[in-house]
């Protein structure tokens, strides 16, 4: 009963925070200079196919109408057809006038779906290289506070922090790649194409997670029910393992929900730098070229995402610990 | 001298701090406890009671180390063994319960699950289920009601009693030689601790458990203890028997300890009288609920009624008193006394003027003659401003003069709240609660408040600085003729102060009555169970055998039909079941919520004759 409580009433906000987010990037795709409809016929075109093809998109109508258009075919499943891209996959040169046919275009959620499996992989991959990299370190610092232990967490982690992600993308790939040829970097082929990637991005967000890690653990250690524990007969692996990381993992679930917008914004730059085929390669090409219904299409695809993780980790969390209710 | 039932030996236990040699929180302490015997150990905070009994345990952290001494259990010192020996003993031989129930178990976990936890980890031949088996066998020994159900249930949905009795299971399921009892009534309600020390009491009978009970009340000790121990500063001044301590105590610190016990019973205590004048507050028939969401439904809400129906008349220049247990809606009364919160139904007026109808502006201006000083001295004053500044607050606020004149004001206030003036601009970081307590009364003061209302305000000082700061109100009503409310669950204080007392119970006044009336002949059989079960060294004329409630007050979300003490009470009759019972006018504007009110009350005065 609570979980379906909680499931619509979370649901519903979702939606909400869906709709505004949509309306948000649909507004200001459309009040951002440059137009659509020259580009997709391309520089050379004479200027009445530029007001035909305009037309024929509805680009003239009032953004409203355009907005409510757009939310009709979203309902449908229907993310729109780029601008450039056709079927077959490959990117039209922005300047030529080759006037296919709209219906030879890519649709969006084509493209995303074929994209979003890799960035997943990519993602996850890094989440659990991350999780790897930051447990040991972080529970032994909030286990030992003010001793090597902390010092060498809180070292690892400005240090992490501190590295640029492309210049360490470019590093890694030089060194495994090229160097030691142990580890392919360009494009994908198969899943050791994403260990390189993900190391990079792991290494943006552990810093993060050994720091609350950390932080947390040491604050449980104070808690009465763990200075106690021993003393009711408990053992110290068991105080650590079953208590006092179980509390601690709250502030790293709701760390979890707030990081993955950061975490998506360095995913757009490693997929580029690795010339990785995901979700963020296909963003930043769309951007490039203007491809509204791309940019539109991914926007309210990564929003979606952000929104359902978000509920995952309440319900995580309140799972974690029943006084929880969100 | 050991003798054969000796079971813990502490001998020259000294523990200090590690980067100060010559400090000393424990110094060179030395007992013995044996089977079935309950030593009870008594010191004021600081004196170092919760080091030691953690010491005995070996379960001192930096920055305390053990200097000296020896922790002696069946031949083997504690202090010496191996840490997988330990593991067998602690938690195992030795029990032991903390004095904060509710923070002793992961709140993540069903209570159950972790006494099966902790069972099976000092007794790994255990199976889940015969761990399980003894669990609820023992919750069902401490009394604790479906323990099947409450098995499952966490931390957070028991009350501070019923947690404290999963502890007491805690400590006991493994059915340990020594239990280590380190002020386990503190937090508690007085009638919830009577209960505890009852059946810790009853425990010790059946499993023939050496006790070492600590606590900071005397009184309290005294209840159960066959002897007793006084620390004073990591040392014991002196250790009797309870009867030759309080008879004729030796040491001059456990004098003045007893000197310092306030009085509720006996010849020389003077009660103040109450006195007949014109009503300043009156509360009329107020009810407040509070809707909560309740957890496994669909957007369902509870309905907490907190004050279901309080009338009261607050006197002009009395001190009146109301008490009850937590949770009975003492601080929801407060808050709607101080118009924090508007009650629901109902009226308050004050000055004959009904609050509810007064314009924003006009509300402002009369709240300057009412104002709340509050329990906790350390979070109700902002840390960074100085204390001028906090004291002018209102001042600036109500603009009540100019801006010149608010210095000359405040530091009168100050003065005549006995602050050195001299801390005008400092912080309020290092400052004593006493003193941080001066400064909420001063910055009440400076409004000129017709009407103070005091929640637990006194409750966070001790003995010394609770009478200095009595007398400072004192002082203050017969210089600016002030009516104190004072909100409290200590007797002892009420006893002391009030003219007229109200005795809460789920939201509800049950009597109100003069403070002579109600300590020496109450009528509700409420108030009788309450004042039973305060802890005092004074001639009790409620014996707790004969008084003393069972259980706890119903759920304020499910109120009982008829009468709502009646669940709990030892003399209920058939009607109290249907009729709810409506406040009867007694002399003196007292008045009490019993259908037996008139049979109770002659029924206990001929047991005073008797007794007399």
């Amino acid at each position: 009963m609570y979980l379906l409580s909680f499931l619509t009433r979370r649901l519903f906000q979702g939606a909400v925070v869906l709709l505004i987010v949509t309306f948000a990037i649909f507004t200001l795709l459309r009040i951002v200079p440059g137009d659509p409809a020259r580009l997709i016929v391309g520089g050379m075109a004479p200027d009445e196919v530029v007001v035909q093809k305009a037309e024929e998109l509805g680009l003239n109508d009032p953004i409203p109408i355009q907005f409510v258009r757009y939310l009709g075919d979203l309902v449908r499943g229907d993310l729109g057809n780029s601008f450039f891209r056709p079927k077959s996959g490959a990117t039209v040169g922005a300047a030529a006038f080759d006037d296919p046919t709209r219906d030879d275009r890519a649709e969006v959620l084509t493209l995303i779906l074929e994209t979003i499996p890799l960035t997943l992989q990519l993602a996850g991959l890094a989440v659990v290289f991350a999780l790897i990299m930051s447990f040991p370190l972080g529970v032994a610092a909030g286990l030992n506070p003010g001793k090597w232990q902390d010092k060498l967490a809180f070292f690892t982690g400005s240090l992490f922090v501190s590295i640029p992600n492309f210049w360490l993308g470019i590093v890694l790939a030089q060194v495994f790649s090229v160097n030691l040829g142990i580890l392919p970097s360009l494009g994908y082929k198969g899943f050791e194409y994403t260990i390189l990637p993900a190391v990079v991005l792991a290494i943006g967000i552990s810093p993060f997670i050994i720091r609350t890690l950390s932080v947390s653990i040491a604050q449980v250690m104070q808690e009465e029910f763990i200075t106690v524990a021993p003393l009711r007969g408990l053992r110290r692996s068991r105080i650590v393992g079953a208590h006092a990381i179980r509390n601690a993992s709250i502030p790293l679930l709701n760390l979890f929900g707030i990081q993955l917008g950061a975490l998506l914004g360095v995913l757009l730059v490693v997929e580029l730098i690795f010339d990785y085929p995901g979700l963020g390669r296909l963003t930043i090409n769309a951007v490039l070229q203007r491809d509204f219904p791309i940019i539109q299409g991914v926007a309210v695809f990564i929003s979606a995402i952000f929104v359902f993780i978000n509920i995952a980790v309440d319900l995580a969390a309140s799972y974690i610990d029943p006084r929880l209710e969100y | 001298m050991r003798d054969k039932d000796t079971i813990l030996l502490i001998q020259d236990l000294t523990v200090g701090l590690a980067n100060d040699p010559s400090a000393k929180i424990l110094d060179r302490i030395g007992f013995e406890l044996s089977a079935g015997k309950v030593l009870g150990l008594i010191g004021e905070a600081g004196s170092g009671k919760t080091v030691l009994a953690r010491a005995i345990v070996k379960g001192i952290s930096d920055p305390l180390v053990y200097k000296s001494g020896k922790v002696v259990y069946r031949g083997e010192d504690m202090l010496a063994v191996s840490s997988e020996k330990l593991v067998k003993i602690r938690g195992n031989s030795i029990g032991y319960i903390g004095s904060n129930p509710s923070g002793s178990l992961d709140p993540t976990l069903p209570v159950g699950n972790q006494i099966v936890e902790k069972l099976r980890s000092v007794n790994p031949s255990l199976s889940e289920k015969e761990a399980t088996e003894r669990v609820l066998e023992v919750l069902a020994a401490v009394r604790i009601p479906s323990p099947e159900v409450r098995f499952h249930e966490y931390p957070f949905q028991f009350s501070g009693g019923m947690m404290q009795r999963v502890m007491i299971v805690d400590a006991l399921v493994t059915n340990p030689a020594v239990l280590i009892a380190d002020n386990i009534t503190q937090a508690l309600d007085v009638t919830v601790a009577a209960q505890i020390i009852r059946l810790i009491k009853e425990l010790r009978d059946q499993f023939s458990t050496a006790i070492l009970f600590i606590s900071s009340s005397l009184p309290v000790a005294e209840m159960i203890a066959d002897e007793i121990l006084v620390l004073q500063q990591g040392r014991v001044v002196e250790k009797a028997t309870p009867e030759k301590l309080i008879m004729s105590p030796q040491h001059d610190y456990t004098k003045s300890l007893l000197a310092r016990l306030p009085r509720i019973w006996g010849p020389e205590v003077k009660a103040p009288t109450a006195i007949e004048a014109s009503t300043l507050m009156s509360v009329d028939d107020v009810y407040r609920t509070y809707l909560v969401r309740k957890k496994n439904t669909f957007n369902g809400r509870n309905a907490v009624q907190a004050v279901r129906g309080i009338t009261l008349d607050i006197r002009e220049g009395e001190n009146i008193g109301i008490v009850g247990e937590s949770g009975c809606g003492k601080s929801t009364l407060t808050r709607l006394l101080a118009w924090l919160e508007i009650p629901e139904k109902g009226t308050i007026c004050f000055g004959g003027r009904d609050l509810s109808e007064l314009s924003w502006k006009e509300l402002t201006k009369l709240r300057q003659s009412f104002q709340l000083l509050l329990q906790d001295p350390y979070s109700s004053l902002p840390a960074r401003m100085p204390v001028g500044r906090i004291i002018a607050e209102g001042l600036l606020i109500h603009k009540v003069c100019k801006k010149s004149e608010v210095r000359g004001r405040v530091l009168a206030a100050m003065k005549e709240v006995g602050l050195d003036p001299s801390i005008e601009n400092h912080l309020t970081v290092g400052l004593s609660a006493g003193q941080r307590q001066r400064i909420n009364i001063a910055r009440a003061l400076v409004l000129k408040p017709k009407l103070m209302i005091l929640d637990e305000t006194l409750s966070a000082l001790d003995q010394v600085e609770q009478s200095k700061l009595f007398e400072l109100f004192e002082k203050l009503q017969k210089t600016h003729g002030f009516t104190y409310i004072f909100i409290s669950h200590d007797m002892a204080l009420v006893r002391k102060v009030c003219h007229r007392v109200a005795v809460m119970y789920l939201g509800r006044i049950v009597e109100l009555a003069d403070n002579q009336t109600l300590f020496q002949n109450p009528a509700h059989p409420y108030s009788r169970a309450l004042l039973s079960a305060v802890p005092t060294l004074d001639d009790h004329p409620f014996k707790s055998e004969e008084y003393l409630l069972e259980g706890e007050p119903p759920s304020p979300v499910h109120i009982p039909n008829g009468c709502v003490f009646r669940s709990r009470c030892p003399v209920s009759i058939e009607r109290c079941k249907t009729d709810d019972p409506r406040p009867t006018p007694l002399s003196h504007g007292s008045y009490v919520a019993c259908h037996l009110v008139v049979e109770s009350a002659v029924d206990h005065a001929k047991i005073l004759e008797n007794s007399v």
